[in-house]
Order: C-alpha cells, then structure tokens, then sequence
C-alpha cells in the first residue's frame, strides 16, 4: 500500500461520518439545523477550532504534544486586550497636590496649563466632592520641597485633603469650556484639538455627567479657535448650560504593533518549548504541562483576574475579522454569509499543506516522527525542526487566540480558553494524525474540527442534556479512533481465512 | 548452525570460542531455553530435556548470564534475586525470608554487601556477581556465561576468575564464551571451536594454546570468495589525526584514506568499529583529535554537518537507522537530497527526486513494485540497496559502511561488492567494518584491526590473512605491521 492511501482512506472516512451527521440534522431538526446564523456559527467555530488543530498537528506528527494550547489562546487574548486598550483623560488636566477648602486654595503640579478666568473641574477625590471652579489666579509655590502651583479658585471645596505615602494625588482638575449651536448632533466649542473618536464629557451642575463620542471636526470660519464638533449620536437633552470637557482617545498600542508584539510573544513561546524539549532533553508533555499552568497564571496576573474586552473601539475595524461575513444571500429578515475567520481558517488550511507536503521542511518533519534516529542519520537537523514545529504550533495558538480574543470580546482569564487543547489534540487525532508522530494530513484535522464542532452543535439542537456534553464528544472521539483499527483487524481475520 | 554437538562433565570450566557469528550465541540461547533447535536433543545425566523457556531451562539448573546484565537497577539486591520468585507469607513479601535467604548466596559469590543495597548504586562487576547469587539461588548446576569480562575491570575480572575456580570446585559446571584468549587458556578444563555454525576442534589440557585455538577458529576457503578487480589509489583523501571518541576516550586513534581505496575495519564484536564509524559521520561527535578530507579540516558535530563536507553513512541498524521503514523508496532515497535538490526556498524538487529514485533503481538493482512502495515491505538485500542509494545521489567523497551486508542474501552480498568496487574505482574512498573475514579479506585494500577501541595494526594487502587479523583482532599479536 502507497505510504499516502492509508491517510486517504481516514480522511474518506471521517468525511462520511461528517456528511451523514449533517444529513441526520438536516432531516431531524431541519429549521434550527439550516438556519443561516447556525450555519455561520457552525463555520465560525469550526475555522477558531481548526486553526488550533492545524497547528498542533504539526506538533503531533513530529511525535510531540502541546497541552498549553488552551492557555496560550488565553494569554494571547489578554495581552491582545491590554495592549490595544483604551483610555480617555482630559486634553487639559493636573493632579491636585493639596485641597485648602477654607483659602479657596488648590496645590497643583506646575506643569499645569491653566490661566486665570477659566472654568475646571474638580473630580476624583477621596474627601472633597466634585465641583465646577473658575481660577482666579494662579502663582508659583512649593510643594514638600518642589515645584508647584497655587490655584486660587472662586469657591471653597468641600474638605481638605493632602497627598501622602498611599495617593500621589488627591483628585484632578481639567480644563472645561462652554458650548454653543447645539443641534441634532453637532455642536460648537472654542477647542481646537478634539479628533475623531476622541470623547467629550458633558458636565452640568445639576444634571449630571454625559459621554459622546466624536464623528467629525471642522473649524467654523466664522471665529478663529471655534470649532464645529459632529457626533456619532444626537446630543438629545443637552444645551448650551452644559459645560464640555475634552477628552483625548489613548489606545496603548496601535493595531499592527499589538498584532505582530502578540505574534512574537506567541512565537518566542512555541521556540522555549522546542528548546527545552530539545536541548535540555524534556518531555514534550510535561514542558507543555507547565506552559498550561504558567500561561494560565499569568494571563489571571496580569488582568488582575478582571474579564477583559474591547467594548466597542474595533467594532468596525479589527473586530470585522472574527465577527464580520461576506454576505452571499439577503432577504431582507434574513441573510446568509460566510464569516471572515473562516477565510482565515481557508488560508491557512492551504498554506499548512504546502508546507507539510511540498516544502522540505514538512518532509523533514514527517521524516523524524516516523522515526528520529534515521532523519538524523540521513542529515535532517532534528533539533531544529523540532523547535520549528513547536513555533508554529505557537504562532497558529496566536493568530487563534487573537481572533476567539475578538469573537468573545470578553475575556475571562480563569477560564477562557479551557480545555482547548484538548478539543484541538482531539480533532487532530480525529483527523487522522497519530500520536506515535509522522502520520497526519491537514486537511483531516479541518474535516475532525468540523464533525466535531457539528457533534457540539447536534447536542444543542437535539435537546440532548449538556452535562452529557463531553460524555458524547468523548465517546465519538473513542470510537471515531478505534474503528479504524477493528477494520483492520476484521480486514485481516476475513483475508486469512 | 548446523549439527553442533557439545558435552559437559560436572565441575568443568568448557570454554566456546569462535569467530563473530560462529554460531556461539545461538547455540547458548538454545541451550537456556531461549530459542528451541530445530533438530537434536539436548541430554541432562542422561535424561533428554526440551526447554520452551528459560523458566524450564532454570528448572533444570541451567542459567545464562547475558553480556548486558539483566538486573533491576532500581530494586535491591535481594529483590532482585528472588524477582518472580519471591517468598511470601498469606501473599505478602516476606522481606525478611529474602534477606536472609539472599545473604547466604552472596557469601557464596564472595560479594560483602547487604541485601538491602540497590543493584544501580553497585559496580558492574558487582552487578555480575549478584546476578550469579541469582543464579544460585535457583540451584543452578549449569552457568553459561557470555562474554562475562566485556564490561569488567582487571581487578573485577580477577574476582570473577576466583569465583569461577570456587563454583568449580562446588560442582558447577560452567559454559564460558569469550574472545579473549588469554582467559579462556587460563580458565578452561576443555575448549570447543565453532566455525560457521559447526564443531570445528576441540582442545584439551595442554592443547590450549593461543595459536591453536585460531587455527582453528579460522581456516576457511578464501578462494571461493567473489574476487574483485584492484585499481591502483590516489591521494589522502580523508585523514583523522589522533581521534578519541566518546567509547574508548583513552585510546588514540590515527589513520587516512586514500581516494579510490577500500579500507576494511575488522575487530571483534565490542572492539569499537561502529562506534568509530558513528563519531567520524558526527553521531557522536569525537571528544578529541582532527579529521582532514583532502587536506582541508572538518567539524564532525552532526551527520547533517558530514553529508555537507561530503561523509555518509550506511549504518548498521538499517530499520532503526538507516530508514525511514514507513516511507516509500522515492522518499527515503530523497530525504537527504531535499536540500540540495530544493526547488525556489524550500520547495522539494519531486520530480529530481523521482528522476533520482529511478536512477537508483536503475544503478542499483533495488526490486521493488514501483518507488512509491513503503520501504518496509522490501527484502533486506533491497533495503540496504535503498540506503546506499540515498548516498550516492549526493556522490559523497568517503563512504562509511557498518556491517553493509548484515542480513542479506548472497545475491545481494555480491552485488553490493561489485558497486563498492565500482564505487573505488571511480576514486570514492571507501572505509567499511565487518565481521565477516571473508569480505575483510576479500574486498579490503588494506584493514584497519580495531581491539577494544585500539588500532592494533593496518594490514595491507601482501600483509593480509586470517591468521593475522585474528591475532590483531584478539589483541594477542604485537603490532608487526606498518602504523597508518
């Protein structure tokens, strides 16, 4: 037999059991089975999970194993998180030193870029409350030792406070200025930075705080300094007695950066793997066991053990990747597309097969899953392609991470991620890799992530009590495995006799 | 083996010589139960015997000690004795039974420590000794012993000696195997030659002596043996310069090359060839000394470092090494050629490589259905045919051979002569070990005799015989011959 038809003959038959599951759903519960936004999630899921699977069936064919897939898709997602968080402060703003209520006095860092006249407001405090002030003057003085400035401001807050050991500030004050022309959604201000996408704090005395986002920014024309703002919604209940507080968007990294910095984080991993299981001579299973507590403990570290997301900055933009869809079919009430990520899943389906059957690298690596010693013996570095199987199981968890990162936009670092190396090792074996190395196709991993994420989506549409969830995802993976092989040995018992 | 009669009086030390593959081993593991005979019987006081095991061949008293112990490192002493067989109490251990019981058989051996020590933290001569108490402790009237001083000290093998002389005296009748002649004349009552699988003398007493024991030993028909054409040789191609490698680091090791010559490596089993062999292909790289390939020095740190300056490898374990067995013949013969052959950045050439297999094929006489064939399912002619054609494709400048013809028909055998000889007379340098005298004599140019990780001498073609690689190989000859 041909060293491929075997592999064939898994893949055959793996595509059977997935085309008469479909089958079976589409004649038992045909309106939920066929409804297009189940189909989309069918395909969504299936092309997170397959990208997963592709790369740890490069792990697997090498004879290795990665159990740190699921941690890294959660590490990965919350850096991803933190690095393309956003924050809005004031464009004008100081951190106030010192609070003298009865002197109507605030100590403020001389950096502040204040002038007597104008309007500010006091907020963030721990004793005083929040206030409108206007300056009346303003004069250099000492603060412990260094520079500072004395605000003189027209009314008494509430309480005094001073900065110590625990708070480096008592509160802030940022610079407020008056709006006017306000209608449907655009409005004038005498502030000449706000960008698009920039925010703006809405401040009356005693209705309270509002927060718009910016659309649009143009300079009147009529007055120099005075521009005209547009803003993504109508600025309904608000007039010109509100008093408006610029605030400047920060995104800690810019897409790209976040993206590749990710990426190679994500690489640099897969490679410490590699080199560990290499050079230092460590099992596959136990380095990668530690990766999955490791990764698991840092992502919780890092976000302070706090959901992360992206609310709703790349809606339309990055977050297009995971959630977006070529629509194919509208009707009006209903509509049909295929998701993004499932081009991804195309892409990368087609790249990994390349690599593995057409470039020598692949074969090199099919060479020493087979059997280690004769690749060496036959000139493949095999220290080397060990590490690079590991890279680009790392790399595939990345780019996976990222996009479950933006289909979830929320993120919970104790459990996200969970289990998902072993979904991912599953389909792969499913697929018809085996974990003795060297045997494996791309192609079956996609076809085992399909049958399983149908196996996921049947449980759901068929009422099946989900506590058996694993139950049965388990004992078709088992069986999926074992048929294979009792095939063979009922193939084999017929030819003898 | 071919009809090989063999007797033992009680307390008598019989030594069983012969050269690599004369049959010694098999005839030990028929004898302890491990493979049965085809034909024959095996007689104890008279009484005919058939042993399917070695549990039966225990029963009967006889006990093999293999050259790799068979121990437990990480249980004790006692534990080991009695693995199996341990005594119990309502089905539990009873450790104090097996302590006591194993203190009695290693006062017998001599060896002056506790039961309770773990076998791992003792010495391999140690090792050896408990694993005779074991043998004792199964009343053990036979004790074979296979090349028992392989992996002991003078001193350990000086305990083992005064051992052997004692459980002679107790009545123990002993099989010894060895190469090492000078122990065999020193211990044995009676010595039994084999040659090719049959009785070939046996010497008594007096008899035992160096010379006559390798006489006997060799005395094969060289004539019948395929003939080669001799071709003139050129220049040094490859030269190693004092080389120690990681098995016999105290051993210096110098020789060269010369472009079209065959070089023959010959030594006893254990004497150091293929670990030679594997350091000069980078497999485990030299821990001291320079290699030289036409006058330029080479790092040999990995066999993919040696395939590039122009060192390959057929090895000796040709499934664990030498292929990839579930590959196809095209993909095997391609693996080592996927770099050079690469097509753009690291696109496999498939065509090259198929162009190349069929060449191979072609060259080499390689019987297989069609290239895509899984290697495995090929002869082991075929196989090895396979493995060197992975080489020749990359036309390497020194070709390393470990055992090329381990294993394979005669048809084969001789074809793979005949594409050596080719191969030299195209000005390849050829170094090749085997254990077979036959092609040492017939096929070398000049032999490299390799003794327990020493080079004991290079014999040249005039210089070449049996007689004298024997005496090189056993290391009881001094050097008479030429250095390298």
């Amino acid at each position: 037999m041909s060293e491929n038809l075997t592999g064939l003959v898994k893949i055959i038959g793996i595509s059977i059991l997935l085309v008469l599951l479909w089958a079976f759903l589409a004649y038992q519960v045909p309106e939920n089975f066929l409804k297009p936004n189940n189909i989309e999630n069918l395909l969504r899921r299936t092309a997170l999970f397959g990208i997963l699977g592709i790369g740890v069936s490069f792990v697997i064919i090498s004879s290795g194993i990665d159990l740190s897939i699921g941690s890294l898709v959660c590490f990965i997602a919350c850096l991803l998180a933190l690095f393309l968080s956003v924050s809005y402060n004031p464009y004008v703003s100081t951190d106030v030193l010192e609070i003298k209520a009865a002197d109507k006095k605030l100590i403020v860092n001389p950096d502040a870029n204040f002038s007597p006249g104008q309007t500010v407001r006091y907020y963030g405090g721990r004793r005083a409350r929040n206030a409108m002030l206007t300056i009346t003057a303003i004069q250099p003085t000492e603060y412990e030792g260094r520079q500072a400035s004395e605000i003189l401001v027209d009314q008494a807050l509430t309480r005094d406070d001073k900065t110590d050991s625990g708070n480096r500030s008592v509160g802030k004050i940022a610079a407020m200025y008056p709006i006017s022309a306000v209608s449907g959604d655009h409005l004038n201000i005498p502030f000449g930075q706000l960008t698009p996408r920039d925010r703006v704090w809405f401040v009356h005395p005693e209705r309270g705080l509002k927060e718009k986002t910016v659309a649009a920014v143009e300079p009147t024309g009529s007055t120099p300094g005075l521009n005209r703002v547009t803003f993504t919604e109508s600025l309904d209940g608000i007039d010109a007695t509100y008093i408006a507080i610029p605030l400047a968007r920060k995104q800690k990294m810019s897409v790209p950066v976040a993206i590749l910095s990710v990426l190679l984080i994500a690489l640099g991993l897969g490679m410490i793997h590699g080199v560990l299981i290499t050079k230092l001579k460590q099992q596959p299973f136990v380095v990668t066991l530690c990766g999955l507590l490791i990764y698991r403990g840092l992502s919780r570290w890092l976000s302070n053990d706090q959901t992360l997301g992206f609310g709703n900055e790349f809606e339309g933009s990055l977050g297009l990747l995971a959630t977006g869809r070529l629509v194919l079919w509208d009707s009006g009430g209903s509509s049909f597309g295929i998701p993004y990520s499932f081009f991804f899943l195309l892409l990368l389906t087609v790249a990994a097969i390349i690599f593995l059957n057409f470039t020598i690298w692949g074969r090199y690596i099919l060479a020493l899953g087979r059997n280690e010693e004769a690749a060496r013996y036959s000139g493949v570095n095999t220290g080397r392609m060990t590490i690079l199987a590991y890279i680009l199981c790392a790399v595939l968890t990345g780019i996976g991470g990222i996009l479950f990162a933006l289909d979830a936009n929320s993120i919970a670092p104790s459990s996200f991620g969970n289990f998902f190396e072993l979904y991912a090792i599953a389909a792969a074996v499913l697929g018809g890799c085996s974990l003795r190395g060297g045997e494996g196709s791309i192609i079956g991993v996609v076809v085992g992530t399909a049958l399983m994420q149908t196996l996921y989506n049947s449980i759901v549409l068929l009422k099946i009590p989900d506590e058996l969830e694993y139950a049965i995802i388990g004992a078709v993976i088992l069986i999926g495995v074992t048929s294979d092989e009792v095939i063979r040995m009922i193939a084999s018992r017929i030819k003898r006799e | 083996m071919d009809q090989v009669s063999l007797s033992l009086g009680p307390g008598e030390v019989l030594a069983v010589i012969g050269e690599n593959g004369a049959g010694k081993s098999t005839l030990m593991k028929i004898l302890a139960g491990v493979q049965t005979a085809d034909a024959g019987e095996i007689r104890i006081d008279g009484q005919r015997c058939h042993f399917e095991s070695t549990r039966e061949a225990m029963d009967h008293g006889i006990v093999l000690i293999h050259q790799e112990l068979n121990l437990c490192d990480n249980l004790n002493i006692g534990q080991n004795i009695f693995l199996g067989r341990e005594p119990r109490t309502a089905g539990i251990i009873n450790r104090r039974e097996i302590n006591r019981r194993s203190t009695g058989f290693l006062e017998q051996v001599g060896l002056d420590v506790a039961p309770t020590t773990v076998v791992g933290s003792l010495t391999i001569g140690k090792q050896q000794m408990v694993e005779i108490a074991k043998a004792l402790s199964v009343n053990a009237r036979v004790l074979i012993m296979d090349e028992p001083t392989s992996s002991l000290s003078a001193r350990e093998s000086e305990a083992l000696f005064r051992l052997i002389g004692q459980l002679r005296s107790q009545g123990v009748s002993i099989i010894y195997i060895s190469h090492r002649l000078a122990e065999v004349k020193r211990l044995a009552d009676r010595v039994v030659v084999l040659r090719d699988g049959k009785n070939a003398g046996e010497l008594v007493g007096d008899q035992i002596q160096h010379d006559a024991m390798v006489q006997r030993m060799v005395g094969r028909d060289v004539s019948q043996f395929y003939t080669r054409q001799r071709h003139p040789t050129g220049d040094v191609v490859f030269k190693a310069e004092k080389i120690r490698t990681v098995e016999w680091p105290q051993h210096e090791l110098s020789f060269e090359i010369r472009a079209g010559e065959i070089v023959g490596l010959a030594g006893l089993v254990g004497a150091g060839r293929t670990e030679m062999l594997q350091s000069l292909f980078g497999v485990t790289p030299l821990v001291a000394g320079q290699c030289w390939l036409e006058g330029e020095p080479v790092q040999l740190n990995s066999p993919s470092q040696a395939i590039d300056q122009g060192i390959c490898l057929v090895p000796e374990d040709r499934k664990q090494h030498g292929l990839i067995t579930d590959f196809s013949v095209a993909n095997n013969i391609g693996l080592p050629n996927l770099k050079p052959n690469q097509r753009g950045p690291g696109f496999s050439n498939f065509s090259k490589q198929r162009q190349s297999s069929l060449e191979m094929c072609d060259l080499l006489d390689i019987k297989t259905p069609s290239i895509g064939q899984l290697v495995k399912f090929l002869s082991g002619g075929n196989q090895q045919k396979v493995v060197i054609g992975k080489w020749l494709a990359q036309d390497p400048k020194i070709l390393l051979l470990d055992e090329p013809t381990r294993g394979i028909d005669i048809g084969a055998k001789e074809q793979i002569y005949k594409l050596m000889e080719q191969l030299a007379s195209r000005s390849m340098a050829i170094l090749f070990a085997s254990s077979e005298m036959e092609e040492i004599l017939g096929l070398a140019d000049r032999v490299i005799v390799l003794h327990e990780g020493q080079i004991t001498g290079v014999l040249d073609h005039q210089q070449l015989s049996e007689q004298a690689v024997m005496q090189l190989a056993t290391g009881t000859a001094t050097d008479h011959s030429m250095k390298a």
